[in-house]
């Protein structure tokens, strides 16, 4: 099994899940509807307080359960949850 | 001011009537809270939380439930494991067997407690676990000696996905920068060299990984004494969806009864907001199979 490794990448795509994601992060922040304000340029890692160590393993388990995926957790590098567009690409690329 | 007939360690989330203790045990004792019924007797309750720092956000939780049943008429015990919160030991000396062996201590402990209170014994016992707690639940069930019932919250199939999960804290710690640089080989590869490895913040010694990964959550056969089983997921699908159930379940003899609840993982989250939706429906589902 992979440990998250650092890797670089944002993405700068459509991002067509959005509105699916946006709930699901708010919801495993607890961000009480600010997600409402967040776009897919939005940054997380390190700029929203909330995403501490547990927070990214219950997003993850819940954006597991929502889109009924099974990440590998080479998939689960610091590129990944930059920003709210970077987490949506690697959904996408997930579902394709 | 401490409210009246408090012993021990008050917290603002005892209820007056709640009481810590120390359970002497081997080794060493473990911090238990007590919550006596505060009704007619309807059964006994004991609390097997999960680990790490999912029993740390799930202390209110697990806190409100146990006042909601003791109100219910359920005499309830919660139990700090060997190595975890406020008992005996660090985390590195626990093997699963001690685990499994804190878990019966505890229940007999609670039965007599119970019976020394009402009169009589309990009707019931019922071991409600939460995630990998509910895998130490299932088979200490099989060792209590009498019949019982299960609740589960949201239970992990296999102490493999426990570690796993450990392993992606682990991960998610790096990626935030609050780890130990890890080269090299990967935890589960240092743990089956015969290394220990620290997942998160904890301890993790091979003997204890391999009790935990040799763990599943096996459906009673009709021999079990495992009466009734209740099972709650927390879902954020609308409407709330239920995970699979696992092929050996779907023939289970025993009673089961699970349903998906609105509500994020409280036991990931610091300062989740009380889920009372799984608290109400864990009281009524305990009420009912107590009757």
């Amino acid at each position: 099994m992979g440990r998250f490794c650092a890797a670089p990448g944002r993405w700068k795509g459509p991002v067509t899940l959005l509105p699916d994601v946006l709930p699901v992060l708010d919801q495993v922040m607890g961000l009480c509807g600010r997600s409402a304000h967040f776009d897919a340029h939005t940054p997380l890692l390190g700029a929203v307080p909330e995403l501490d160590s547990m927070a990214v393993v219950a997003l993850v388990s819940a954006l597991e359960e929502r889109f009924a995926l099974d990440f590998a957790d080479d998939d689960l590098h610091a590129g990944t949850f930059a920003t709210v567009g970077s987490l949506c690409a690697m959904l996408e690329r997930q579902q394709a | 001011m401490a409210p009246q007939g408090a012993q021990g360690a008050q917290g603002p989330l005892d209820s007056p009537c709640s009481r810590a203790f120390f359970l002497q045990a081997a080794p060493g004792q473990r911090f238990c809270i007590y919550h006596p019924s505060a009704a007619a007797l309807r059964g006994a309750v004991l609390y097997i939380h999960p680990f790490a720092e999912e029993m740390h956000c799930a202390r209110r939780m697990a806190a409100l439930q146990s006042r909601a049943l003791a109100a219910a008429g359920f005499a309830v015990l919660q139990v700090d494991l060997l190595g975890c919160g406020d008992s005996s030991g660090d985390f590195a000396d626990a093997l699963w067997e001690h685990w499994l062996a804190d878990v019966q201590a505890a229940a007999c402990w609670l039965l007599h407690q119970a019976e020394h209170e009402s009169g009589f014994a309990p009707p019931c016992l019922w071991l409600w676990g939460l995630r990998a707690g509910c895998l130490l639940a299932r088979q200490a069930a099989e060792r209590l000696g009498r019949p019982c019932q299960l609740l589960f919250w949201q239970p992990c199939l296999s102490g493999r996905a426990v570690l796993q999960q450990w392993v992606r804290l682990q991960g998610a710690a790096d990626l935030l920068g609050n780890g130990a640089a890890a080269g090299g080989n990967t935890p589960l590869q240092r743990l089956q060299a015969g290394q220990e490895v620290e997942l998160a913040g904890y301890m993790l010694t091979p003997a204890l990984a391999q009790g935990l990964q040799a763990a599943q959550l096996q459906a009673p056969d009709a021999g079990s004494p495992v009466r009734q089983v209740v099972w709650f997921e927390l879902s954020l699908q609308q409407p709330p969806a239920l995970s699979a159930l696992p092929p050996p379940w779907q023939s289970t003899p025993c009673k089961l009864q699970r349903q998906a609840l609105p509500g994020p993982a409280f036991w990931q989250l610091m300062d989740a907001p009380a889920n009372l939706g799984l608290l109400q429906a864990s009281t009524a589902a305990l009420c009912a199979g107590a009757t």
